[in-house]
């Protein structure tokens, strides 16, 4: 493998990394409050790139895309809490019943796949460009040519992590996440609302779904599909990182990024397989993800 | 401060308290003891809005609890120190110390800063420990933490869940004399216990037993009178 070839997989792996982090953040946090996650997070961010490919289509500024897209998504999130999964809550007595959101957020991604399918139709397509001119823009880093468009998407991304970190570490409202993460109940009598405090769980999980969507339209083709792949991906970092610790699931999500990167150099018929063998193999050296037990948990 | 009238209250299927009768005027220190399993810490989770009253009334600084949620309560100053502390273990001292006051309404960085510093005064082993976690501190360090922490939301009804449970002597004395000193100043304080300790610094005292309370005295009373406390507690 010449030198070139190794900095192309290594970046396209750290773009895809850090698409899967920002997924996977959206699974870890919702886990961490509430014990319960969304299994469409895929479908949400397919519908995020969607919105976003149709929105820039028609020319609309992409500052002002970012914004719609992660307003419809920031409601679908509110949605999904009070639709999907409150009124089961209600419910858990019932033999099974603490599992039911398991099938309920499914339902509700199938619902988005066949929504997208009938909106915009079966057939792949390509989101334009957020960043540069056109799709191939391309500059030399140490007479290596990188695509821009992918280097801006390493930077949003890591840059919206960078942020989430502060919010999960350094607001009063990251704060009230891991006190009702800690037992719900003495969050309440420290006057936590618990019941907004989940809604804005689901909130911030579906605006990460968001930005991802937006960020991916332009990497892989958009179809109605690439959600349940996304999703799965996602439950494989987050597991790395042992749905505890959000350290473990950013390292998990690189991990993950460049075996898949490439992989697909070395075998692209089965891409898509050597990551999943990696995450397996990580998992059986350490079952309570990258460090579990090191760093204290959010917990 | 706090008045109870014919509470009835219970989980699930299970009714578990049974016409309560009880209050807590400001300024003082009242101690209800109770057998394990007495329903001690059902009443408080009952105050405190956790577990729904069944029948009677609850009327907390003049007003009735009907309908107010647990945080509703806890803003209002019904503050409730939960059994076993409760520490939020990833959270700094600090953190835990902040937590429950940053979600009044209207309490500025200065006002919680200023409050920080009395509870460091109150009980200066937290300043020492203030960026550490606070699942690393001992028991006797948790309860004071606890204890701060539920001061630090400006409470005019402090009820405490066992606060001797697994403390030193040397750190129960601490706490009961920090909870003596609070009552002075005006506060109303409720706790619950198993042990007599709580005795020695109470001005009233209830035994509850199997969901009932069987007997209110004086806590001096009490004090002199371990006979009728045995025969109540056993």
């Amino acid at each position: 493998m010449s030198t070139a070839n190794f900095i192309q997989l290594f970046l396209s792996g750290l773009t895809m990394g850090a698409l899967y982090a920002l997924t996977a953040k959206g699974l870890f946090i919702a886990h961490l409050a509430t014990t319960r996650m969304n299994f469409g997070q895929g479908e949400f961010l397919m519908i995020a790139a969607y919105l976003s490919m149709t929105l820039l289509l028609v020319g609309v500024p992409v500052i002002l895309v970012a914004v719609l897209v992660i307003a419809v998504l920031a409601l679908m999130g509110w949605g999904l809490e009070r639709i999907a999964l409150r009124p089961l809550d209600r419910l858990k007595s019932l033999v099974g019943g603490q599992y039911s959101w398991v099938l309920t957020t499914m339902g509700v991604a199938l619902i988005m796949q066949n929504v997208a399918t009938l909106v915009w139709g079966k057939s792949s397509q390509y989101s334009p460009p957020l960043f540069s001119a056109s799709r191939d823009n391309v500059i030399k880093i140490m007479g290596v040519g990188v695509f821009v468009e992918e280097l801006l998407v390493i930077a949003a991304a890591f840059l919206v992590v960078g942020l989430f970190y502060v919010f999960l570490f350094l607001t009063t409202h990251g704060r009230a996440i891991r006190a009702i993460a800690f037992n719900r109940e003495t969050a309440a009598l420290l006057g936590i609302d618990v019941t907004r405090t989940t809604v804005l769980v689901f909130v911030i999980a579906s605006v990460l779904a968001a930005i991802s969507g937006i960020l991916v339209g332009p990497i892989v083709t958009v179809q109605p599909h690439m959600g349940l792949v996304f999703t799965v991906k996602a439950l494989a970092v987050a597991s790395l990182g042992g749905f505890a610790n959000p350290l473990g699931v950013l390292a998990g999500a690189i991990i993950f990024g460049m075996a898949e990167s490439f992989s697909n150099y070395f075998n692209s018929a089965f891409g898509d397989l050597y990551p999943l063998l990696v995450v397996l193999a990580l998992l059986v050296v350490k079952p309570s993800g990258l460090f579990g037990e090191a760093k204290a948990d959010v917990r | 401060m706090i008045r109870l009238e014919k509470v009835c209250s219970g989980i699930g299927s299970i009714d578990i308290l049974h016409d309560i009768d009880l209050a807590v005027t400001p300024g003082e220190l009242v101690v209800v003891l109770g057998a394990n399993g007495a329903g001690k810490t059902t009443l408080l989770r009952t105050i405190s809005g956790l577990v729904e009253v069944r029948g009677g009334s609850i009327k907390f600084d003049g007003r009735t609890n009907k309908g107010a949620t647990a945080h509703e309560l806890a803003r209002s100053g019904l503050v409730h120190v939960p059994q076993g502390r409760q520490i939020i273990p990833a959270l700094t001292v600090e953190e835990n110390l902040a937590i429950g006051a940053e979600n009044l309404s209207g309490l500025g960085r200065d006002e919680i800063a200023r409050r920080m510093d009395a509870e460091y005064e109150r009980f200066p082993v937290l300043k020492m420990r203030r960026h550490i976690l606070g699942g690393s501190l001992s028991g006797g360090e948790q309860q004071m933490l606890a204890v701060s922490r539920g001061l630090m939301m400006g409470p005019k009804l402090l009820m405490l869940d066992e606060p001797s449970l697994g403390l030193a002597p040397q750190a129960l004395q601490r706490i009961l004399a920090a909870l003596g000193e609070l009552a002075r100043t005006g506060m109303a304080v409720l706790m619950v216990e198993q042990k007599t300790s709580a005795l020695q610094i109470a001005d009233r005292a209830y035994v509850l037993k199997n969901g009932a309370i069987v007997h209110h005295a004086p806590a001096a009373d009490l004090r002199n009178d371990a006979d009728v406390f045995r025969h109540y507690m056993n």
